[in-house]
């Protein structure tokens, strides 16, 4: 496939949008990344999303994630739904579980709901309630019944399992739930970030680099032993099969992996944006305190193209790691990316910068020394 | 010469495929049914905007042949074939029924 982009603009329009179609939650997790956009905004009435999903369409955009607060909380979240699907887009939704019920998927019956759905991912965090509880109150028994009947009616089902201080010495028992006891394809991973509600909690929530050590070498282990069924975009597992390929490169002889030696994490910035309940235009919805405008007043395409904010994240990959200060006599830049600039920016107040949480000279402790707001959790 | 029936079917795209235009050498068509997504030249971008409108496969040969002067036509033909059974397999691109022809 040749290279459909145009340098650093990215492509003509988002590929993928993340939409998150309400901020109301039945929930009230620890480590919601989302919590503080719920209580200050308010949602869009049906109408003024389904003005919205025809722009997407005229955008060309192919994929739409419906998340929230909770997606299913919106009692006309299967309009929402069908809005996407007639301005010729396929959707995915990432939910708690704990609202699905026969009814809901009675409702993916009709029309192309099913056809056009990628995936329902449903948080599972613990192999009980007592673990799971703790992250998400009360809502094990709930989230499972929900991921059965998905699992059972052939939908496409997928698991995230946010690793935090409650669940990390559990991810053995909930790999056996998920992949042995509910027998499903798989599961992903990442881990709570310091945003949102965790910001509230930092001290029992985030991994320190000695649990994300111990989280990487049991998430290896654990893949062995299920054939690779657990996966990850980012978080613990990723640095984990990263500094193998590092390791193994290092035995060969090569100083870098090409495309690395710079901040080049994350691409989403070139294919995909996010949108906040009440209209908000943001990079991603990690970052939502980064706003490029209102879907309200702005035009998306014009954003996409034109934002400074979203050129300098684009720029963000040509900054040399050799010019980042703690960086600069690493044993790893070349092989490194940097990080997501997201917890770079929550840990260092600056999005140009490498992400502490993923840096290898942290977890192997060859880095003596740890931002501000780590320190206490060493 | 009087036209074989399958010289006489015509030929129109999905309309669910999205089209994206990424840059002057080509762009990407998305099937949103299938998730299938096929990269397509500057030609095959052409192409696949004459089949916006029903159209007779002759009859877009032609008009390729018009564009580009400089391609070979006997190779020509084989692509446009190819292209074509390709799209046709896929869903990308649909032959429309006579009585459809009638009714529109």
């Amino acid at each position: 496939m040749s290279a459909p982009t145009t340098g650093l603009t990215g492509m003509s329009s988002p590929r993928h949008v993340d939409i998150a179609v309400t901020g109301r939650c039945n929930l009230s997790c620890a480590y919601c990344f989302y919590a503080d956009e719920m209580t200050s905004r308010t949602d869009l009435p049906t109408e003024r999303w389904l003005a919205f999903f025809q722009d997407l369409g005229n955008l060309r955009v192919m994929t739409a994630c419906l998340t929230g607060g909770e997606a299913f909380i919106r009692p006309d979240f299967f309009e929402l739904v069908d809005g996407i699907i007639a301005n010729h887009m396929r959707y995915s939704i990432l939910s708690n579980g704990t609202l699905i019920n026969e009814k809901t998927l009675a409702e993916f019956e009709k029309g192309k709901r099913r056809q056009r759905l990628d995936s329902i991912q449903i948080s599972i965090d613990g192999s009980s309630a007592e673990v799971h509880d703790h992250s998400r109150p009360s809502s094990f028994e709930r989230a499972l019944r929900g991921l059965k009947l998905l699992n059972g009616a052939g939908l496409p089902l997928t698991v995230r399992v946010t690793i935090n201080r409650f669940n990390y010495t559990d991810l053995e028992s909930t790999a056996r739930l998920l992949l042995e006891e509910l027998d499903l394809p798989g599961f992903s991973t990442n881990e709570a970030y310091p945003c949102g509600a965790t910001n509230r909690y930092q001290d029992e929530m985030l991994l320190n680099p000695l649990q994300r050590r111990q989280v990487m070498d049991t998430l290896l282990r654990l893949n062995e032993r299920y054939q690779d069924r657990i996966s990850a975009s980012a978080g613990p597992l990723v640095l984990a099969q990263e500094e193998c390929a590092i390791h193994d490169a290092q035995l060969r002889g090569e100083k870098e992996f090409p495309g690395r030696g710079r901040l080049t994490a994350c691409g989403g910035v070139f294919e995909q944006i996010a949108i906040l309940h009440d209209g908000t235009i943001v990079p991603c919805h990690v970052i939502s305190g980064l706003h490029l405008g209102n879907i309200l007043t702005d035009d998306l395409g014009e954003v996409w193209r034109s934002s400074p904010l979203m050129q300098a994240l684009r720029q963000r990959r040509e900054i040399p790691l050799d010019t980042i200060e703690p960086c600069q006599d690493c044993n790893f830049k070349g092989y490194c990316s940097g990080g997501c600039p997201g917890g770079a920016l929550f840990l260092n107040g600056d999005f140009n910068t490498r992400n502490p949480m993923d840096c290898y000279r942290i977890l192997t402790g060859a880095e003596p020394y740890a931002p501000a707001e780590m320190k206490n959790q060493l | 010469m009087a036209q074989t029936p399958e010289q006489q079917t015509r030929y129109i795209c999905n309309p669910d495929v999205v089209l994206r235009e990424e840059d002057e050498d080509g762009g990407l068509l998305f099937n949103p049914d299938t998730s299938q997504v096929k990269v397509v030249n500057a030609t095959g971008l052409f192409i696949w905007k004459q089949f916006g409108t029903a159209s007779q496969l002759e009859a877009v040969a032609e008009e390729v042949l018009k564009n580009y002067e400089e391609v070979p036509l006997q190779e020509f033909r084989q692509d446009l074939d190819e292209f074509l059974q390709d799209m046709l397999q896929s869903g990308f691109i649909g032959s429309v029924e006579e009585n459809e022809n009638d009714a529109s």
